[in-house]
Protein backbone atom coordinates (compact mmCIF):
# COMPACT_ATOMS: atom_id res chain seq x y z
CA UNK A 1 0.00 0.00 0.00
CA UNK A 2 2.76 2.43 0.86
CA UNK A 3 4.67 1.95 -2.00
CA UNK A 4 2.15 2.19 -4.42
CA UNK A 5 1.47 5.14 -2.75
CA UNK A 6 4.63 7.10 -2.65
CA UNK A 7 4.37 7.11 -6.37
CA UNK A 8 1.37 8.83 -6.08
CA UNK A 9 2.68 11.43 -3.52
CA UNK A 10 4.45 13.44 -6.26
CA UNK A 11 1.08 13.38 -9.03
CA UNK A 12 -1.06 14.54 -6.38
CA UNK A 13 0.44 18.33 -6.39
CA UNK A 14 -1.69 19.32 -9.54
CA UNK A 15 -4.99 19.06 -7.69
CA UNK A 16 -6.43 22.15 -6.72
CA UNK A 17 -5.63 22.75 -2.72
CA UNK A 18 -8.52 23.43 -1.06
CA UNK A 19 -7.96 24.64 2.88
CA UNK A 20 -5.81 21.60 4.03
CA UNK A 21 -6.70 19.07 1.89
CA UNK A 22 -5.81 15.60 3.02
CA UNK A 23 -3.77 15.34 -0.05
CA UNK A 24 -1.26 17.60 1.66
CA UNK A 25 -0.74 15.04 4.42
CA UNK A 26 0.41 12.62 2.25
CA UNK A 27 2.65 14.60 0.11
CA UNK A 28 4.00 15.98 3.52
CA UNK A 29 4.62 12.54 5.19
CA UNK A 30 5.41 10.09 1.95
CA UNK A 31 8.63 11.97 1.34
CA UNK A 32 11.81 10.38 2.56
CA UNK A 33 12.71 13.84 4.12
CA UNK A 34 10.04 13.71 7.35
CA UNK A 35 11.39 10.19 7.31
CA UNK A 36 14.64 11.15 7.60
CA UNK A 37 13.84 13.66 10.21
CA UNK A 38 12.18 11.60 12.79
CA UNK A 39 15.10 9.06 12.69
CA UNK A 40 17.02 11.98 14.14
CA UNK A 41 14.80 12.90 16.44
CA UNK A 42 13.51 9.49 17.44
CA UNK A 43 17.34 8.31 18.44
CA UNK A 44 17.40 11.39 20.21
CA UNK A 45 14.09 11.04 22.53
CA UNK A 46 15.56 6.71 22.47
CA UNK A 47 18.79 8.40 23.90
CA UNK A 48 17.29 10.53 26.57
CA UNK A 49 15.05 8.07 27.66
CA UNK A 50 17.83 5.56 28.13
CA UNK A 51 18.42 7.03 31.55
CA UNK A 52 19.50 4.54 34.30
CA UNK A 53 17.56 1.54 33.56
CA UNK A 54 17.05 0.46 29.86
CA UNK A 55 14.05 1.94 27.90
CA UNK A 56 10.89 -0.07 28.37
CA UNK A 57 7.88 -0.56 25.64
CA UNK A 58 6.59 2.19 27.47
CA UNK A 59 9.38 4.86 27.36
CA UNK A 60 9.84 3.62 23.90
CA UNK A 61 6.59 4.37 22.93
CA UNK A 62 6.35 8.24 24.56
CA UNK A 63 9.82 8.12 22.83
CA UNK A 64 8.06 7.46 19.61
CA UNK A 65 5.51 9.86 20.30
CA UNK A 66 7.56 13.09 20.91
CA UNK A 67 10.04 12.48 17.80
CA UNK A 68 6.40 12.47 15.77
CA UNK A 69 5.51 15.77 17.14
CA UNK A 70 8.64 17.10 16.73
CA UNK A 71 8.71 16.69 13.37
CA UNK A 72 5.53 17.82 12.72
CA UNK A 73 6.79 20.81 13.94
CA UNK A 74 3.52 21.90 15.96
CA UNK A 75 2.16 22.24 13.33
CA UNK A 76 -1.04 20.47 13.54
CA UNK A 77 -2.99 20.19 16.55
CA UNK A 78 -2.83 16.83 17.40
CA UNK A 79 1.15 17.45 17.66
CA UNK A 80 0.73 20.05 19.95
CA UNK A 81 -1.41 18.17 22.06
CA UNK A 82 1.39 15.42 22.31
CA UNK A 83 4.15 18.15 22.88
CA UNK A 84 1.73 19.64 25.81
CA UNK A 85 1.19 17.28 27.19
CA UNK A 86 5.15 15.53 27.94
CA UNK A 87 5.82 19.41 29.40
CA UNK A 88 2.80 19.14 31.71
CA UNK A 89 4.16 16.14 32.68
CA UNK A 90 7.64 17.63 33.18
CA UNK A 91 6.08 20.57 34.87
CA UNK A 92 7.81 22.63 32.89
CA UNK A 93 6.51 26.27 31.91
CA UNK A 94 3.02 25.02 32.08
CA UNK A 95 1.23 28.92 31.74
CA UNK A 96 3.63 29.74 28.68
CA UNK A 97 2.78 26.42 26.76
CA UNK A 98 -0.82 27.35 27.80
CA UNK A 99 -0.83 30.59 25.87
CA UNK A 100 -0.04 29.11 22.30
CA UNK A 101 -2.44 30.62 20.34
CA UNK A 102 -5.50 27.87 20.10
CA UNK A 103 -7.44 29.34 17.94
CA UNK A 104 -10.74 28.00 18.01
CA UNK A 105 -13.09 29.36 14.76
CA UNK A 106 -16.20 29.13 16.33
CA UNK A 107 -17.00 28.92 20.25
CA UNK A 108 -19.51 26.03 19.13
CA UNK A 109 -19.02 23.31 16.63
CA UNK A 110 -21.40 24.09 14.00
CA UNK A 111 -21.06 20.99 12.33
CA UNK A 112 -20.69 18.04 14.89
CA UNK A 113 -21.87 14.53 14.67
CA UNK A 114 -21.29 11.47 16.25
CA UNK A 115 -19.11 9.64 13.79
CA UNK A 116 -16.89 12.71 13.88
CA UNK A 117 -16.51 11.79 17.67
CA UNK A 118 -15.72 8.76 17.44
CA UNK A 119 -12.30 10.03 15.05
CA UNK A 120 -11.93 12.50 17.98
CA UNK A 121 -11.43 10.48 20.27
CA UNK A 122 -8.22 8.71 18.99
CA UNK A 123 -6.65 11.74 17.56
CA UNK A 124 -4.50 13.42 20.45
CA UNK A 125 -6.19 16.87 21.29
CA UNK A 126 -9.03 16.50 19.09
CA UNK A 127 -11.78 15.64 20.43
CA UNK A 128 -14.35 18.71 20.59
CA UNK A 129 -13.58 19.75 16.85
CA UNK A 130 -15.43 20.87 14.31
CA UNK A 131 -15.64 18.29 11.27
CA UNK A 132 -13.85 20.14 9.15
CA UNK A 133 -11.43 20.54 11.13
CA UNK A 134 -11.32 17.56 13.07
CA UNK A 135 -11.21 15.67 9.53
CA UNK A 136 -7.90 17.56 8.09
CA UNK A 137 -6.64 16.26 11.59
CA UNK A 138 -7.20 12.67 11.06
CA UNK A 139 -5.80 12.76 7.41
CA UNK A 140 -2.15 14.61 8.88
CA UNK A 141 -2.47 12.36 11.81
CA UNK A 142 -3.19 9.00 9.43
CA UNK A 143 -0.21 10.00 7.03
CA UNK A 144 1.89 10.42 10.53
CA UNK A 145 1.14 7.26 12.62
CA UNK A 146 1.69 5.45 8.66
CA UNK A 147 5.29 7.55 9.04
CA UNK A 148 6.06 6.23 11.89
CA UNK A 149 4.72 2.60 12.10
CA UNK A 150 7.10 2.57 8.85
CA UNK A 151 10.35 4.13 10.81
CA UNK A 152 9.95 2.24 13.64
CA UNK A 153 9.45 -1.06 12.18
CA UNK A 154 12.93 0.17 9.67
CA UNK A 155 15.09 0.80 12.80
CA UNK A 156 13.54 -2.57 14.34
CA UNK A 157 14.50 -4.48 11.26
CA UNK A 158 18.13 -2.47 11.38
CA UNK A 159 19.03 -3.13 14.41
CA UNK A 160 18.21 -7.04 14.17
CA UNK A 161 20.11 -7.36 11.31
CA UNK A 162 23.19 -5.09 13.17
CA UNK A 163 22.37 -7.83 16.03
CA UNK A 164 22.95 -11.07 14.28
CA UNK A 165 26.15 -9.66 12.81
CA UNK A 166 27.40 -9.05 16.03
CA UNK A 167 27.01 -11.83 18.76
CA UNK A 168 29.01 -10.21 21.32
CA UNK A 169 25.67 -8.05 21.99
CA UNK A 170 23.85 -11.18 23.60
CA UNK A 171 26.44 -11.55 26.71
CA UNK A 172 24.39 -8.34 28.20
CA UNK A 173 21.17 -10.13 27.87
CA UNK A 174 20.75 -12.82 31.12
CA UNK B 1 -19.77 31.07 0.56
CA UNK B 2 -22.86 32.54 1.94
CA UNK B 3 -25.90 33.42 -0.75
CA UNK B 4 -27.38 35.80 1.66
CA UNK B 5 -25.87 39.26 2.49
CA UNK B 6 -26.95 39.82 5.66
CA UNK B 7 -24.83 41.82 8.03
CA UNK B 8 -26.42 39.98 11.07
CA UNK B 9 -24.00 38.90 14.24
CA UNK B 10 -24.68 35.28 13.57
CA UNK B 11 -22.74 35.62 10.03
CA UNK B 12 -19.20 35.79 11.21
CA UNK B 13 -17.27 35.15 7.94
CA UNK B 14 -17.96 32.68 5.21
CA UNK B 15 -15.56 30.59 7.05
CA UNK B 16 -17.73 29.43 9.60
CA UNK B 17 -20.85 28.42 6.52
CA UNK B 18 -19.42 24.75 6.82
CA UNK B 19 -21.42 23.27 3.87
CA UNK B 20 -22.15 19.32 3.07
CA UNK B 21 -19.59 19.81 0.38
CA UNK B 22 -17.42 20.92 2.22
CA UNK B 23 -17.36 18.15 4.31
CA UNK B 24 -18.41 15.18 1.48
CA UNK B 25 -14.63 16.71 -0.26
CA UNK B 26 -12.47 15.92 3.08
CA UNK B 27 -14.44 12.75 3.69
CA UNK B 28 -13.55 11.48 -0.18
CA UNK B 29 -9.95 12.58 0.35
CA UNK B 30 -9.96 11.10 3.67
CA UNK B 31 -10.70 8.09 2.32
CA UNK B 32 -8.32 8.08 -0.33
CA UNK B 33 -5.76 7.57 3.25
CA UNK B 34 -7.48 4.66 3.75
CA UNK B 35 -6.02 1.24 2.71
CA UNK B 36 -8.09 -0.50 -0.21
CA UNK B 37 -8.25 -3.43 1.29
CA UNK B 38 -11.44 -1.72 3.87
CA UNK B 39 -12.83 0.64 1.18
CA UNK B 40 -13.22 0.29 -2.52
CA UNK B 41 -12.20 3.68 -3.77
CA UNK B 42 -14.02 3.49 -6.58
CA UNK B 43 -17.16 3.03 -4.56
CA UNK B 44 -19.25 6.03 -2.76
CA UNK B 45 -18.94 4.53 0.75
CA UNK B 46 -20.84 6.71 3.13
CA UNK B 47 -19.40 9.12 5.08
CA UNK B 48 -19.89 7.38 8.31
CA UNK B 49 -18.19 4.33 6.77
CA UNK B 50 -15.63 6.12 6.24
CA UNK B 51 -14.83 7.69 9.66
CA UNK B 52 -15.34 4.41 11.25
CA UNK B 53 -12.61 2.86 8.99
CA UNK B 54 -10.57 5.52 9.99
CA UNK B 55 -10.92 5.00 13.17
CA UNK B 56 -10.23 1.69 13.20
CA UNK B 57 -7.38 1.91 11.09
CA UNK B 58 -5.95 4.75 13.20
CA UNK B 59 -6.07 2.41 16.23
CA UNK B 60 -4.40 -0.46 14.46
CA UNK B 61 -1.69 1.93 13.60
CA UNK B 62 -1.50 2.87 17.40
CA UNK B 63 -1.57 -1.11 17.78
CA UNK B 64 1.45 -1.51 15.39
CA UNK B 65 3.63 1.62 17.33
CA UNK B 66 2.93 -0.33 20.36
CA UNK B 67 4.00 -3.81 19.16
CA UNK B 68 6.78 -1.93 17.42
CA UNK B 69 7.72 -0.47 20.76
CA UNK B 70 7.81 -3.71 22.57
CA UNK B 71 10.30 -5.03 19.89
CA UNK B 72 12.40 -2.16 20.03
CA UNK B 73 12.48 -2.11 23.47
CA UNK B 74 14.01 -5.29 23.70
CA UNK B 75 16.02 -4.56 20.55
CA UNK B 76 17.60 -1.97 22.61
CA UNK B 77 18.43 -3.77 25.85
CA UNK B 78 20.96 -5.62 24.24
CA UNK B 79 22.36 -3.02 21.88
CA UNK B 80 24.28 0.03 22.95
CA UNK B 81 23.37 3.43 20.99
CA UNK B 82 26.37 3.47 18.86
CA UNK B 83 25.48 0.48 16.77
CA UNK B 84 21.68 1.51 17.01
CA UNK B 85 22.84 4.54 15.33
CA UNK B 86 25.60 3.02 13.15
CA UNK B 87 22.30 0.92 12.11
CA UNK B 88 19.95 3.89 11.32
CA UNK B 89 22.62 5.64 8.83
CA UNK B 90 22.92 1.79 6.80
CA UNK B 91 19.09 2.14 6.74
CA UNK B 92 19.06 5.61 5.42
CA UNK B 93 21.46 5.35 2.93
CA UNK B 94 19.76 2.07 1.30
Amino acid sequence: MLASASIEAGSTSGKKQRTGSPNQAQIKWRTGAQERIYNRRLIEALRAARGAARPGAHAVKEAADSALALTARGQSRWSRAILTSRLRRRKLLVKAVGRIRRRRRSPVPSKRDPAAMKVGRVVPGCRSLPAPTLLEEAADYVAALEMQVKAMRALADALSSARIASPESEAAES
Amino acid sequence: MSSRRSRSRQQTSSASRITEDQINDLVSKLQTLLPEAHIRSGDRVSAARVLQETCNYIRNLHREVDDLSERLSELLSTTDMSSAQAAIIRSLLM
